[in-house]
């Protein structure tokens, strides 16, 4: 039954898409008029993608909104090219579609963990970096099967209230530290992913040995001590806007909340601030499903994200740091401090590692379980 | 003489077959493919199974999911007990008045209740701050994240399941049993647990297993206003699906919470009679 629901679903899929096409159409119609009057040169790709779709699927919200304003929109009016979109990406959606050998989606954001997940289940296409200006983008973000789009951390978020400015949490071992900065803690409650990082930097674990230590089962078990320290006193999220809303409604005095998030509660008021001492990155890529059938206009929307005026913008709207370093050079200067990749905070921390991440996930998620409800 | 004449209940027996194609469509024919899938995916065999009852997360989290039930019970009880005996014993206007507050939470979604309990129970929340500023408390208490707030959200919505079916069988109590144990010397304290009790105790019991088997599958309280140790099970199937994808496993996982359901009720019906429990 489940396999007919699968299908029905596809269909429906198919059919709103097939209805939004005929929007999207449109819309396409009105810019190339518009990049006629502008008198925009089409490029020699235009040809050849004109009257053409790709299917875009992110993770919906602002962030899709923005890449849709930034990287989809401009191609849109480049080309001809038809870009739509879809989503929210779900892994056993994609899994799914691209097993049926049908992939509705051509170019997808994925997570850092699905990259390398994809890869060893042949989920993606392998990239033509002839079709893609790869050397645009840092190479610790890209790989021949994804490239990265924006980069995202795991920081110590703190109350400015709770803590004035000299003196707050700045290691995580100071957010472990109840004496020192009291309070309740937030911690991601989802999965083990960079919270196992955090309580063995705690345990004065250096970070380019953390994925050394956490490969020996002593190495999680003392990640797992040293968490059990501040358990009572921590309320664990589950979603994003909860780690926001525990620092808003002051339930917290520290803990760990995505940088983006921080931003974005601190936008809206809320007293709230980031450490980059010790921060954990992690990338989002765009990749191409297996089987796809508009390899072309897929590539080109690749490229077309890494031009570093497209990062700029999206960065300035909605603080996601871009992968191509030129990018800063148009970045608001307000907004550049809560930047993953600004080489300032970069360098402060490190980049979770994928594939340890594929390799022990399963294993290591049955024993965080367990430590939750134990 | 024929069924029908003889009961004329049978004539109208076709009115639900409306109800019973329901039940047929998306509740046996869903359920028969769940419980198939718990021995068919990923392949054939009982490996679900074995992960289910062989590990210690699923067993504390299906622990967790009846204890959570049963407390919530147990404390709808004791604060609903109070309620449907007032209800059943008062001027009709106190009545009117009692069974319209009992019913409001009913016009209210479920998710937006347990939004307000967290607004008033967190840190910073109403209650805390009241208390603070009375000086009955000096740092602020925990009323959320954790059991507590499992509780309070839980036993607040569940509440009218247990008052109704128990304000309705204490209405037809014929009062002259209490009036004729007072007369023959039975002090009232005796005379509640000899005579009264025993008497709502099917409403008691129905209204029970409704609060009871309703909490089995709660999903959303115990995800906002619990922390990570009020896991439920119900939680667990979701994750299940919408993260791993994995049918087989939420379908065990279901399953075993059916059966489970069933042989608690079968134990509590043994224990005090299907007839007493669901009507005469």
């Amino acid at each position: 039954m489940t396999k007919d629901l699968e299908k029905l679903a596809a269909m429906i899929g198919r059919m709103s898409l097939s209805r939004r096409s005929v929007l999207g159409g449109a819309a396409a119609i009105g810019g190339l008029s518009m990049a006629a009057a502008m008198g925009r040169p089409f490029s020699a790709f235009a040809d050849d993608l004109k009257g053409k779709t790709v299917t875009f699927a992110s993770w919906g919200g602002a962030y899709q909104d923005s890449q849709k304003a930034n990287y989809c929109d401009p191609l849109q009016q480049k080309t001809g090219v038809t870009v739509l979109q879809d989503g929210p990406m779900n892994e056993s959606k994609f899994r799914t579609m691209v097993e049926a050998g049908d992939p509705v989606w051509d170019v997808v954001d994925v997570t850092h963990e699905f990259l390398f997940n994809g890869i060893q289940n042949n989920l993606f296409e392998k990239l033509d970096l002839s079709k893609i200006h790869a050397d645009r983008i840092t190479p610790a973000y890209r790989n021949d099967y994804g490239i990265g789009d924006i980069v995202w951390s795991y920081n110590i978020g703190y109350s400015t209230k709770v803590f004035t400015d000299g003196n707050h949490p700045k290691s995580w071992a100071d957010v472990f530290d109840l004496k020192k900065f009291p309070g309740s803690r937030a911690l991601n409650s989802d999965g083990p992913q960079a919270t196992l990082e955090i309580a063995l930097m705690a345990d004065g674990v250096p970070m380019d040995q953390i994925y050394k230590v956490m490969a020996t089962d002593e190495g999680v078990k003392r990640a797992y001590a040293r968490l059990d320290t501040i358990r009572k006193d921590t309320i664990f999220w589950d979603t994003n806007s909860q780690s926001q809303q525990l620092f808003t409604d002051g339930e917290v005095s520290c803990g760990l909340i995505l940088n983006g998030r921080a931003y974005d509660a601190a936008n809206k008021g809320a007293p709230i601030a980031v450490e980059w001492n010790e921060n954990i990155q992690s990338i989002d890529y765009l990749v191409i499903p297996k089987g796809s059938k508009n390899i072309e206009a897929a590539h080109a929307l690749i490229d077309e994200m890494t031009v570093a005026e497209n990062q700029a913008k999206l960065a300035n709207e909605i603080a996601y740091a871009p992968t191509n370093p030129e990018a800063f050079k148009l970045i608001d200067a307000k907004v550049a401090p809560w930047l993953s990749t600004n080489p300032e905070n970069a360098s402060k921390g490190f980049v979770i590692d994928g594939q340890f991440w594929r390799d022990n996930l399963d294993k290591l998620k049955e024993g965080w379980e367990a430590w939750k409800v134990s | 003489m024929n069924l029908v004449a003889k009961n004329p209940m049978n004539k109208n027996a076709w009115l639900i077959v409306p109800a019973i194609v329901v039940i047929l469509c998306f509740f046996i024919y869903p359920v028969s493919w769940l419980l198939i899938d718990s021995f068919a995916r990923p392949k054939w065999g009982i490996q679900n199974y074995e992960v289910v009852l062989g590990r210690f997360v699923y067993l504390k989290v299906l622990l967790n999911t009846f204890t959570i039930s049963a407390g919530t019970t147990f404390w709808c009880a004791v604060i609903g007990y109070p309620v449907a005996y007032t209800m059943a014993h008062c001027s009709k206007r106190t009545r009117r008045l009692l069974i319209f507050v009992v019913l409001i939470p009913f016009w209210t979604s479920l998710l937006v209740r347990t939004f307000a309990w967290m607004v008033l129970l967190q840190k910073t929340g109403l209650i805390n701050q009241t208390l603070l500023t009375l000086g009955v408390i000096a740092e602020p208490i925990a009323l959320i994240y954790n059991r507590i707030g499992v509780y309070i959200g839980m036993v607040q919505v569940l509440l009218p399941f247990l008052i109704f079916p128990l304000y309705s069988v204490m209405l037809r109590i014929d009062r002259n049993y209490s009036f004729a144990a007072a007369t023959l010397g039975a002090p009232p304290v005796r005379n509640f647990f000899r005579i009264y009790l025993p008497l709502t105790l099917p409403g008691l019991v129905s209204g029970g297993t409704l609060v009871f088997v309703s909490s089995l599958g709660y999903y959303i309280t115990p995800a906002l206003l619990g922390g990570p140790a009020d896991l439920m099970i119900a939680q667990l199937i979701e994750r299940q699906i919408s993260t791993s994808g994995n049918w087989g496993m939420a379908g065990a996982l279901a399953v075993l919470l059916l059966v489970v359901t069933a042989i608690c009720l079968g134990v509590v019906h043994r224990i005090i009679g299907v007839k007493t429990a669901w009507g005469r």
